[in-house]
């Protein structure tokens, strides 16, 4: 099992959704997030006083997926998220240990 | 963190509940009683307004008085239109009756509009606790919230016990409100007598010669007033005075502060009777408290922010300020249009009546210098710095507002766009020199919105006031001032150099005054004891260590049942 955890901008979220949707990827977790990376912060003046605003509103998907599925995930979500210039975002796959439905308490793949 | 807060159950009324105490001692010992022919109080309301109240739009008295100075040049004619007058009446009794009756709707007219224009500037509560609270941190949310609700409490109180018998307590002798009947049981100074008045004497806890319909009335109204110096000084000291400190800032400023300078220009103490005194025009004039409401609470908001110091992380170790956005400008924006709403009670209220017509001009002349601070703060912000800010075009409007206060009634609607213009450049000068020069921490630019601001609007007094209003003010020139019959309060611009000075002169004293006394009380009250928050207690934010709540508390974590 896997986890795709990926950082996106916040307007791509719909676009993003739609393709998961398509490809029949059924649930995901959504956090809104802050950071930066190469995009960076800027500065503003407030009251005539200068300051940075270092990090940028993301958003964060968390998704996961059976080992064989994670490949197309990961091109649904850079299809909907990629706009070609800096701040696009990043995906991270992490292998994942164990997965529960709470519900009906199944293990692993079934759970999934 | 919080659990190491020892909560020290009302440790902190502990100063003030003394304070009040002792003043209240004072205030029993210093009641009068009443000689036989000293004017009764009339508290049901059933006495005040008759045929010597009623006048016309020109403020003749329908019912002439006898002329009592056998030696005034126009004796022999005042007395002629008196036995008239008497002739008259005898003829026509039923008029002279309706008159009575006259004069009783025209009292209870300004009743009705004092104290509805006093409710609007109640209003103005609301409007600066948001307009506060949205300009600071979100930490200090509940804290900015309780400093101005406390301020409204406890100021009131304070002003209830002796702050109106110290600013009004003499008000009859010299400076009798006649659109409401005159209070004329106000009417002995404790410190001074004649035209030289420092103190009130009459009035203490609303009792005796207060409890008048007439006095509630403008004990309403002026409360009000001093509430808005009162509110002012949180916009300075917020985000890291404690909690009771501020409560001796309040019980200060409604009981002493606030009274002692209320009382010299409008209480008909000294400063307004200096035109008549020392030759200076009609003596200081602030119609709604440009420098009795704004630069004092201006001003002592200044004195206690240097004494406070800055802001933790305000400034580095280099000395450069560090800026901390607002937390909510939609609080900001809506805080300074309750503002602007209710400064529609502040000054045309000021009159004290709807029977005075210039409060169209008031209203007018005030709504003008708001947009034109505004404006002006706008631009002039866009220019220095590439973006209109939101903070800066609302205290650009207040400053406006501010400087217009003193000079509203007596100045046309193109000199208001140019005293707003004046103030709009004043406060965005003043927010930037505190910031970097002088680096006294203001968060909400309170210091330069109402302390400078406020000077400015007493000076522009005297020099943009153009005689057509406020023949008489403060009983100089009813007849005749500046060789014209009927000009009234007159600035530089007009030919009145004298007033001008004497604007000059008691602006600045007012800022000495705000300025000096908070300084020296209050440098030995922090000496005492610190009014500072510790700085883990600053760090966290005051919402939770001082009241024990969050103005936003996360509803992440909640049980349902």
């Amino acid at each position: 099992m896997k986890r795709i955890d990926s950082i996106i901008r916040p307007q791509n979220l719909d676009a993003v959704k739609e393709n998961l949707a398509a490809i029949g990827v059924q649930a995901l977790t959504v956090t809104e997030v802050r950071g930066f990376g190469r995009q960076k912060g800027h500065t503003e003046v407030y009251r005539g006083t200068e300051y940075a605003v270092d990090f940028v509103p993301k958003i964060m998907l968390t998704i996961i997926s059976s080992d064989d599925r994670a490949k197309e995930i990961v091109d649904a979500i850079v299809a909907g998220a990629r706009t070609g210039k800096m701040g696009d975002g990043k995906i991270f796959v992490s292998p994942l240990d164990e997965v529960v439905r709470i519900r009906t308490g199944e293990h692993g793949d079934a759970a999934v | 963190m919080t659990k190491n807060v020892v909560r020290r159950s009302c440790g902190w009324a502990r100063l003030p509940g003394r304070a009040v105490l002792l003043v209240g001692l004072l205030g029993v010992l210093l009641r009068t009683g009443f000689a036989a022919d000293t004017p009764k109080p009339d508290p049901a309301g059933i006495a005040t307004g008759d045929k010597t109240t009623a006048v016309d739009a020109g403020g003749n008295a329908f019912a002439v008085p006898e002329p009592t100075d056998k030696t005034a040049p126009d004796y022999a004619k005042n007395k002629k239109d008196f036995d008239e007058y008497q002739a008259q009446a005898a003829r026509e009794p039923l008029a002279a009756k309706l008159a009575d009756s006259v004069g009783h709707i025209r009292i209870a007219t300004n009743f009705a509009w004092t104290l509805n224009t006093g409710y609007l500037v109640l209003f103005m509560q609301a409007g600066f606790a948001l307009l506060t609270c949205g300009l600071v941190r979100k930490k200090n949310a509940a804290h900015l919230m309780m400093l101005n609700f406390a301020a409204y409490v406890f100021a009131f109180l304070a002003y209830y016990a002796v702050g109106y018998a110290f600013q009004f307590g003499a008000v009859a002798v010299n400076a009798a409100p006649g659109n409401l009947g005159g209070t004329p049981t106000l009417n002995h100074f404790l410190i001074g007598s004649g035209q030289w008045g420092f103190l009130g004497g009459n009035g203490f806890f609303l009792s005796g010669p207060a409890y008048d319909a007439g006095s509630n009335c403008l004990m309403l109204f002026e409360v009000v007033f001093m509430e808005t110096a009162g509110y002012i000084i949180v916009g300075s000291i917020c985000e890291r005075i404690n909690f009771w400190g501020f409560l001796l800032c309040e019980l200060f400023i409604g009981a002493i502060l606030y009274p002692v300078f209320g009382c010299w220009v409008w209480g008909g103490g000294w400063l307004s009777q200096v035109g008549a005194t020392l030759n200076l025009g009609h003596g200081y004039v602030d119609f709604a408290g440009s420098t009795v409401v704004h630069a004092v609470g201006g001003f002592t908001a200044m004195a206690l922010a240097v004494i406070l110091g800055p802001r933790l992380g305000k400034y580095g170790k280099d000395g450069k300020p560090r800026a901390f956005p607002a937390h909510n400008l939609v609080y900001v924006v809506t805080g300074t249009f309750i503002l602007l709403f209710g400064w529609m009670g502040f000054n045309p209220g000021s009159t004290l009546g709807a029977t005075d017509l210039r409060i169209s001009v008031i209203a007018v002349n005030t709504n003008l210098a708001a947009v034109a601070g505004s404006a002006t703060a706008l631009f002039f912000w866009y220019v220095l710095f590439g973006k209109p800010d939101v903070t800066m075009a609302c205290n650009g409007m207040l400053a406006g507002l501010v400087a217009i206060t003193a000079p509203c009634a007596f100045v046309s609607p193109t000199s208001a766009v140019v005293i707003g213009t004046l103030a709009g450049l004043l406060v965005c000068g003043g927010v930037l020199f505190n910031e970097r020069v002088s680096k006294i921490d203001d968060p909400c630019g309170a210091i330069s919105v109402h302390g400078f601001c406020g000077w400015l609007g007493a000076v522009c007094v005297g020099i943009f006031a153009d005689g057509t209003y406020g023949s008489g003010w403060n009983g100089i020139g009813a007849a005749t001032y500046l060789g014209h019959a009927g000009q009234g309060v007159t600035g530089l611009l007009h030919g009145d150099t004298r007033q001008f000075f004497c604007q000059l002169g008691g602006a600045t004293l007012c800022a000495i005054w705000a300025f000096g006394a908070t300084f020296v009380v209050f440098s030995i009250v922090n000496k005492i004891k610190s009014m500072r928050v510790p700085p883990e207690v600053e760090r966290e934010g005051l919402d939770i260590p001082e009241f024990g709540m969050s103005a936003y508390p996360e509803d992440a974590v909640v049980t349902i049942d």
